[in-house]
């Protein structure tokens, strides 16, 4: 049986006190609630949930300008965790916006950690402490508050919630403009890439000046062609999303920029999601099986990185390389063999005729006990050997250096993942970035994978590469959790994974 | 009658202007500028939220976008030029770009007779252009380029034989390069105006000869103006490649050269 949320009136008070007495040591008197219902006329909001025609649960707020003061929120016990309490508060938010308010504060216990879970869920962040606030215990009052907030935020959330959220994303981190219409954060209606990896091809590497020109030239025709694609408009939208770091800081700046102006000017709510997350998402898109608690495997030309993910939406890197990415060691070497660019594929084609064991390579911190890696003393071990060898007037096989090099960043990969995976006791693995596309990385890792039966995902090439899909998915989840960007967001090259 | 929402981030001082243009009249309803050194991303649009609410304007009342494509700042102009394309894009409306010195001409208005516009370019470098300010319009001389100071001043010293007016955020750097050069035919403007102000800018746009102008988006219906004048077409005025294009092109002449 569904919930029914609706006004409080003075004949809930019986039910709406007994939830009081057993929630709370401090309860609310019924005078005190009888005060309140009196001035919802003028400036509160009280509302009370309903299930089987039994109040489970309620919430009160105060009103005052462009704040709005959440003053009470309770679910009965045998209710709790079933999201009663997270639709009574996004229906008080919805009120607040409604009658103007732009921004919500509340005061937490300490302790109560459901509590701050939930508004933590919801968008509100610490600000404060008022110390010593409750007197029956002497605990802290954690002060919170969301950002600012239009009917429009609100009612995003919902969706989100709902799982009908419609999401236009946009993606401008290195060197692809992209952008994706989805719907729920899984129904992807378009994904558009124009890629500029022509431009940069002769340089050896992208050239960060043309990356922020290409995306600033491409930006629109590629919201627009996403848009026709999903069969849209902007006005049927629900939310923008951007990505706003890591990444080449010039290139992040434009699509912030242009994701803001959209935002201005439709009164759309903006999302910011993290470019790591969003690979991590490219995995759920393509495996609609895959269920956290997992582990990723991120490697891509600006990233190397072992990421836990305890539940969608929520990260802790367990280690990263301390120097070149992968992507980054693979472009390197293509460039010094004379292979071209982009280096991965390269390599990869040269390594598939070449011996991976005849060049003794260094796998750096194989043996370092912790999950990090170091990529930037390969490099030099290769170009060292290759100078020698050529010097000692020696025929260098190239394909059997390139199956080496190749063998010895993956050999590290491999065993490190592996070994997180078993530490975190997680079921499932996922290979994202564009380094996935590697043959031997993805099957060697399976295969090592499938002796200890953990499972793992690879998302298809076109997702493994940068794509707005995968932050259009990743920006369901922060939508639901109300992490909005206001109009004053910066763009961060450096943003890390939280 | 357009009335225009412009901006200029392509400096350390934004510029923000919403003008009712006409083709004889210029009615600015609204303007502000502010210093923000490297912080246009972060400062642009609140301040176009903040001027539009201010001055109780909604954005859907904007008939079209207008914005400085540079020469500046490359990152700068970037930031305004990608935040007028969502906005127009958002808001349906065509867009149009002026030149930020331009911009910084039209600010000299009042002055009647030369001013050249000196831009800093960074690494020692300027964007100059010259140009001829009289009581209604505002003359360009020269088209934007980039060039060493003591490049640019001593073309001006041979070319110019009149009083003229020296304006733009490089002569923080380089004033003495361009007074020396000069002699007593240079004087200089106020520090506080070597940069667009709202006023200015809106004057910039309603000058500013296209296609797309907004002369031309005031003739045609909004619909045929969005084609005409679409987000998707407005590119920054850059005057330089990339690092990596310029040293390729240097690389390519020295294996050409004989």
């Amino acid at each position: 049986m569904s919930v029914r949320l609706r006004p409080m009136t003075p004949a809930d008070l019986p039910a709406v006190l007994a939830i009081e007495r057993a929630s709370f040591s401090a309860p609310w008197s019924e005078r005190l609630f009888a005060e309140e219902l009196e001035r919802t006329a003028i400036d509160r909001a009280w509302i009370v949930a309903e299930r089987d025609g039994a109040i489970i649960g309620y919430g009160g707020l105060m009103v005052l300008g462009p704040e709005a003061h959440v003053m009470n929120l309770a679910v009965v016990e045998s209710a709790r965790g079933s999201g009663v309490a997270r639709e009574l508060a996004l229906e008080l938010m919805a009120i607040a916006v409604a009658r103007g308010a732009r921004r919500l504060t509340l005061e937490v216990r300490e302790r109560n950690a459901a509590a701050r879970r939930l508004y933590e869920s919801l968008g509100f962040t610490q600000a404060g402490t008022r110390p010593g606030y409750y007197a029956d215990t002497g605990e802290d009052a954690l002060i919170m508050w969301t950002g600012e907030l239009t009917p429009a935020h609100v009612s995003a959330m919902r969706a989100a919630d709902a799982g009908t959220d419609l999401v236009l994303a946009i993606e401008t981190s290195c060197d692809e403009t992209a952008a994706a219409v989805m719907r729920g954060g899984r129904e992807l209606l378009s994904s558009v890439v124009a890629t500029q990896v022509d431009f940069h091809a002769r340089f050896g590497g992208v050239v960060p000046e043309i990356a922020s020109r290409k995306h600033t030239e491409a930006i629109v025709g590629v919201a627009e062609e996403a848009l026709a694609r999903a069969g849209v408009s902007l006005g049927d939208l629900d939310a923008l999303a951007v990505t706003r770091g890591p990444g080449l800081i010039g290139a992040l700046v434009v699509g912030v920029a242009y994701a803001k102006g959209l935002a201005l000017a439709t009164g759309l709510p903006l999302v910011g999601v993290n470019h790591l997350e969003g690979h991590i998402f490219a995995n759920r898109l393509a495996d609609p099986e895959l269920e956290a608690p997992l582990l990723a495997l991120l490697v891509s030309g600006g990233h190397t990185a072992i990421v836990h993910v305890p539940e969608w939406g929520r990260y802790e890197v367990l280690g990263q390389t301390l120097d070149d990415a992968a992507g980054e060691a693979f472009d390197k070497v293509a460039k010094v063999l004379g292979l071209g660019y982009p280096g991965g594929p390269a390599i990869a084609r040269l390594a598939g005729e070449g011996d991976p064991a005849a060049v003794d390579f260094p796998r750096a911190m194989m043996r370092s006990g912790d999950y990090d890696f170091s990529l930037s003393g390969l490099k030099t071990a290769v170009i060292t050997y290759v100078d020698r060898e050529r010097r000692a007037g020696r025929d260098v096989r190239l394909p059997d250096v390139a199956a080496s090099f190749q063998a010895a960043v993956v050999d590290v990969q491999i065993a490190k993942t592996v070994r997180a995976a078993l530490e975190r006791g997680v079921e499932w693995v996922c290979l994202a970035g564009g380094v996935a596309a590697n043959a031997a990385l993805r099957e060697g890792l399976r295969a090592e994978l499938a002796e200890h039966g953990i499972r793992l995902s690879v998302p298809p090439f076109d997702l493994c590469t940068d794509n707005a899909a995968m932050i259009a998915a990743a920006a369901h989840f922060r939508l639901r959790r109300g992490g909005f960007l206001g109009l004053e967001a910066e763009a961060t090259a450096s943003l890390p994974l939280d | 009658m357009t009335r225009v929402l412009a901006f200029d981030t392509a400096t350390e001082h934004i510029a923000i202007a919403v003008a009712d243009i006409t083709p004889d009249a210029i009615r600015v309803e609204a303007q502000r500028d502010f210093s923000a050194p490297r912080a246009a991303l972060s400062a642009l649009l609140p301040g176009v939220r903040d001027l539009l609410a201010d001055s109780g304007i909604a954005p859907a009342s904007l008939d079209a976008i207008a914005v400085g494509r540079g020469p500046g700042s490359f990152t700068g102009v970037r930031i305004g030029v990608a935040s007028a394309k969502g906005l127009a894009q958002g808001l349906g409306v065509p867009l149009v770009g002026f030149g930020t010195l331009d911009a910084v001409a039209w600010r000299q208005q009042g002055h009647e007779g030369l001013v050249a516009v000196v831009g800093d370019a960074m690494r020692g470098e300027v964007y100059p252009a010259l140009f001829r300010l009289t009581a209604d319009a505002c003359e360009r001389l020269e088209a934007d380029r980039v060039v060493r100071p003591t490049e640019a001043a001593e073309m001006w010293a041979a070319r110019i034989a009149e009083p003229v007016l020296l304006a733009g955020d490089g002569l923080a750097k380089h004033a003495d390069v361009f007074t020396d050069a000069l002699g007593d035919r240079a004087s200089v403007a106020p520090e506080a105006c070597w940069t667009p102000d709202g006023r200015s800018v809106a004057f910039a746009v309603a000058h500013a000869a296209g296609p797309p102008d907004v002369r031309g988006v005031t003739r045609r219906s909004r619909a045929e103006a969005y084609t005409y004048a679409h987000p998707a077409l407005l590119l920054p005025i850059y005057t330089r490649l990339s690092d990596a294009e310029e040293a390729e092109k240097v690389r390519r002449a020295r294996s050409e050269a004989p």
